[in-house]
């Protein structure tokens, strides 16, 4: 279960960004901050982005899930941030289509096929817009939590 | 005989791993004898050759093998079409 592993430090609500780029320092830096990801964990999340693009357009809901190398990574971890306003990602699998993202989620992966379940689980969080809708609305960490916590006990 | 699907991704993280793991639960719920080769998208080339290939990001580039992006496994969104068309590939003969 995921839930039990989301660490309230690495969930945002209102977050203020303008580019992507402010998500990426943002978010990454507190997983840094945390100990989860090496110090160059931020600068390679970016250029991983600019590669490989993570936005998502769920049934229009805006997703990002920005991941890079298990090099620049300590722990597995994921961070969630809910931003106040939406900001343009590129859209995964283009390299000029833009999504309007409201929701991260960030990952940090040490080996992925230890973590299959959990990044299986993510995907199947992030596919259910009615989920999206309500993390959208959540005020603090804890409600982040109980909203994963719910949909994961009916997967 | 078998057939070799490639799944990859930017650095073969995540998304192709989920994208890979849906792929092999498909093959084996319609009988199909299938090798899988997970690897990042600038691996592809050294890992020829295949039957199919199935990728989350844009690749320009032509392998002379079909290839299927795999967006729909981590969207949801067309997940059924695109199985759909993986399933006509790896059928074929």
């Amino acid at each position: 279960m995921i839930w039990e592993e989301l660490n309230p430090s690495l969930i945002f609500t209102d977050v203020e960004a303008a580019t992507s780029d402010d998500v990426m320092k943002f978010v990454g830096g507190a997983f840094t901050r945390e100990g989860y990801t090496k110090d160059s964990y931020v600068d390679a999340l970016i250029e991983r982005e600019a590669e490989f693009p993570t936005g998502l357009d769920i049934d229009g809901v805006g997703v990002a899930i920005p991941h890079t190398a298990v090099t620049h990574v300590n722990k597995s971890g994921i961070a969630i941030a809910v931003l106040t306003n939406p900001v343009a990602f590129v859209q995964m699998g283009t390299d000029d289509e833009y999504t309007d993202v409201q929701i991260v989620f960030m990952l940090s992966v040490v080996d992925p096929n230890q973590h299959i379940d959990e990044l299986q689980q993510i995907i199947a969080i992030i596919q259910d817009k009615g989920v999206l809708e309500q993390l959208l609305t959540a005020k603090t960490p804890s409600e982040i939590i109980d909203l994963i916590k719910e949909k994961e006990n009916t997967l | 005989m078998s057939k070799k699907v490639i799944v990859a991704c930017g650095g073969a993280v995540a998304t192709s791993t989920v994208a890979a793991n849906k792929i092999v639960e498909l093959c084996k719920k319609n009988g199909i004898d299938m090798e899988l080769c997970q690897c990042r998208i600038s691996e592809i080339a050294s890992n020829l050759p295949a039957d199919l290939i199935v990728t989350t990001s844009k690749v320009k580039r032509d392998f002379g093998v079909p290839l299927i992006t795999g967006m729909p496994f981590i969207s949801g969104v067309g997940q059924a079409k695109t199985e759909a068309a993986i399933l006509k590939v790896l059928r074929a003969e």
